[in-house]
């Protein structure tokens, strides 16, 4: 048995001594550090104007920082509804008497049910906020980030962008195809949605959200991102009305609605997008200058 | 719990230990409550239904002993067999003949009242069910005797490596192994690890990765020809890696435990006819079918019409057990199908290979042969992966259009994956392949393994375990482990 031991042993080191320097790219990748914002803000909280919710679209959405505003992003890729509420719920404390909660709108909102990742999750909520929290999970998220073959894969993505198929570039057939592929994720999304009845909850979720918003006193404003035409002509009013608007507008609310998604001083500038639904530092540097001014002229922050 | 995570790892190891540590009375008690509590944490309540289906067997095999003439004999296997398919009817398919007499009933304009039942699956249930029935029937044929031990008869029904997706094993075979004191042996712990480990590999590297891809084209209801055809061939991949991975998992912790099951796969891939594919494929269902459904449905018969009719009942029964579905039993009849015409037309092909000077190069005429099984395996699987019968049919036409086997439009299908993914997956496929190859060539890829030197050995490993820990995906559950 001592034979097996020995083997065991060195398998074991050389695997690990192997593993080590994986396990060291893949801490230090975007990937795994995308809630560096809020962990960051964990440690040194202090009062904010606005805070923004929402997935990918507000996460790329918003630079306040030129505006002179103090800014809290909690959005996250592919973040549900249920961990907006969660994350708000967590941090709204921080918000100002006078600040105003950005809840941003997408084609995924009322579809997207699924927290693929709850890892990102660990180190800024309360464990009981986790569904579903396992203890081997969490150790091996924090240590073990590597074992994560999705991190892994996403973190090397990261680094060679350029590693992709000429057609699943960002701007490939001038961005079309990235809006086709992404129109068939989110008419999958929908049909699942749909058939597990995971839109009635994702409505009520969002209801709940913005209940709590009022008994708290925090001012609410939804919005909806720009995106370019490209995007645009596979989401035009028809789709839109299917997958957002038909759950949105029964509810009759109170709250003012900004949507800036077919603005024509985005949606004809590919120079504001990194791809056809995501803005880059200048265009959101730009989106936000505008939604601050829209903001101020409606009378808030004063 | 399942096989793919570190708490089934802790939990085996625990296991294994405590095995060795104990003396061999015990250590039936000790597999048994590691196999129902296994079950426990996969299926809940339903681990009620194992003992109670356990006791039902164990008297009923004692009985049928204790029966004094044949005719005794048989009228109490046949209410055994009857009462554990009532139970596997009941869980598994009532819902399925329940929409099937609606959409009848729809289609006469008659009156169906029953609605749809709420009935989850337990997990297992056609495994145990299986090994229930021939456990019985071996008595009745007096090739066994009832087991009188109702805890080695329990961990039979229950043995936890083995459980979840076979291998199907025989009364004969596992409980003599339960009862000899196994000692500890560096070459059962070796080899049970490796065996493990490579399960591990083919389910993480392999089918856990293609299983987003597959389904990514067989959800989207606009996927092209070429994308069906590429996504069934990589289903078939998926699908022998998964189901085969499940069986190294088990077979390799039952070795730990001094334990030996039945091979279920022999590379059923590189099988030569659809024959030779099913005495590779899922071994121990095979086997079970031909002992227990063919060759009694063959008693008497000598036509060889006969014996199609039994052939295309033995893979229509093959296919109702994968699945509560029509789709399944389309894919049973294909194979039915395949094997009456291949038999039928044995003669005119071996002319044909002759005609064409085929079989003068009998490596080509073997290759052309692996190539053809596998096409046709792939077609049935269209079936087999499918949602609906309409699916499966539009999806079928689509495999069988010429236009979808342009060259062309299968490169460009391959951008279902990530350029990145396919890079990774290509590189475990060929391993995986390397690993089959040096298999055909010897008896065994570890013995050849452990022949070379220690650097190439443990380099062997070690990419194993990093493979795995890196690139290995998770969350997906065994195909198989549903039926």
């Amino acid at each position: 048995m001592g034979r097996l031991f020995i083997k065991l042993t060195i398998i074991i080191t050389v695997a690990l001594l192997l593993f080590l320097p994986i396990n060291n790219f893949v801490k230090q990748s975007r990937s795994y550090n995308i809630n560096d914002d809020i962990l960051a803000f964990k440690k040194d909280p202090h009062p904010v104007d606005i805070i923004n919710l929402g997935a990918s679209h507000s996460m790329y959405g918003y630079y306040f920082k030129p505006t002179g505003l103090s800014h809290l992003d909690l959005a996250l890729p592919a973040q549900t509804i249920q961990y907006d509420f969660k994350l708000l719920k967590e941090y709204g404390e921080h918000l100002k008497p006078n600040g105003v909660v950005i809840v941003s709108i997408s084609q995924l909102t009322f579809i997207n049910s699924k927290d693929m990742d709850v890892g990102r999750y660990y180190e800024i909520l309360d464990h009981s906020e986790i569904e579903p929290f396992s203890l081997v999970d969490y150790y091996r998220y924090l240590y073990f980030p590597g074992t994560n073959s999705e991190i892994f894969t996403s973190a090397l993505s990261s680094k060679w962008k350029g590693f992709k198929w000429t057609s699943h570039q960002s701007w490939a057939n001038d961005g079309k195809n990235y809006a086709e592929r992404k129109t068939e994720f989110i008419e999958e999304q929908y049909r699942e949605a749909s058939a597990n009845d995971e839109i009635e909850q994702n409505v009520q979720q969002f209801q709940e959200l913005l209940e709590y918003c009022k008994d708290q006193g925090y001012q609410v404003v939804l919005t909806m991102e720009p995106v370019h035409q490209t995007y645009l002509d596979h989401f035009d009013e028809q789709a839109m009305e299917r997958l957002v608007f038909q759950y949105l507008d029964p509810l009759n609310l109170d709250v003012p609605f900004l949507n800036y998604m077919d603005d024509p001083r985005f949606s004809d500038n590919q120079d504001y997008f990194i791809d056809s639904d995501h803005l880059n530092s200048e265009g959101r540097k730009k989106y936000s200058w505008i939604v601050y001014e829209e903001l101020k002229s409606m009378g808030y922050f004063e | 719990m399942t096989f793919i995570s570190i708490e089934f790892l802790l939990f085996f190891a625990v296991i294994v230990f405590a095995y060795y540590s104990i003396p061999h009375r015990w250590r039936w008690v000790l597999l048994l409550a590691a196999s129902y509590s296994f079950y426990a944490s996969l299926s809940g309540y339903f681990v009620f239904l194992l003992l109670t289906s356990t006791a039902f067997s164990y008297v009923t095999g004692i009985l049928i002993e204790k029966q004094e003439t044949k005719k005794q004999k048989k009228k109490v296997m046949l209410v055994g067999i009857g009462v554990l398919l009532f139970f596997l009817g009941w869980f598994k398919y009532f819902n399925f003949v329940n929409d099937s007499l609606r959409a009848i009933s729809a289609y006469l304009n008659w009156n169906y009242t029953i609605p749809y039942q709420e009935i989850i699956l337990p997990i297992a249930i056609s495994f145990y069910t299986f090994q229930a029935v021939s456990y019985l029937v071996d008595i009745y044929r007096g090739k066994l005797k009832a087991e009188r031990h109702y805890g080695y008869f329990s961990i039979y029904f229950a043995f936890f490596p083995q459980l979840v997706a076979g291998p199907i094993e025989r009364a004969k075979k596992l409980l003599p192994q339960f009862k000899v004191e196994q000692t500890l042996k560096y070459e059962n712990l070796s080899y049970g690890m490796k065996r493990i480990a490579w399960g591990f590999f083919k389910k993480t590297l392999i089918a856990d990765r293609l299983a987003p891809i597959v389904a990514s084209v067989y959800d989207n209801p606009d996927a092209t020809g070429s994308q069906i055809v590429l996504a069934t061939i990589l289903f078939s991949v998926q699908l022998y890696a998964d189901f085969s991975a499940l069986s190294d998992i088990a077979i390799g912790c039952a070795r730990m435990l001094g334990i030996k099951l039945t091979e279920n796969f022999k590379q059923p891939h590189f099988a030569t006819s659809i024959g030779d594919f099913w005495n590779r494929w899922h071994i121990t269902f095979s086997t079970w079918l031909r002992d227990y459904i063919f060759v009694p449905l063959c008693k008497g018969k000598k036509k060889r019409s006969e014996i199609y009719v039994a052939i295309i009942i033995t893979f229509l029964i093959s296919g109702i057990w994968h699945g509560a579905a029509w789709s399944f039993v389309l894919w049973g009849l294909i194979h039915g199908f395949y094997r009456v015409f291949g038999d039928h037309t044995k003669q005119a092909r071996g002319k044909m290979a002759s005609f064409t000077y085929l079989d003068r190069n009998p490596t080509f005429h073997k290759w052309v042969k692996i190539a053809i099984t596998f096409l046709l395996v792939c077609f049935s699987r269209v079936f087999f992966r499918s949602d609906s019968v309409t699916a499966a049919f539009t999806n079928a036409q689509l495999f069988l259009t010429p236009s979808s086997w342009r060259p062309s439009g299968i490169i460009d299908a391959f951008e279902i994956f990530s350029l990145l993914d396919l890079a990774i997956f290509a590189f475990f496929f060929v391993v995986m392949q390397l690993f089959h190859h040096v298999e055909r060539k010897n008896a065994s890829t570890w013995n050849w393994l452990s022949q070379r030197p220690v650097f190439a050995r443990y380099a062997v490993y070690v990419l194993i375990v990093v493979s795995v820990l890196v690139f290995g995906a998770t969350g997906q559950g065994f195909v198989y482990g549903g039926f």
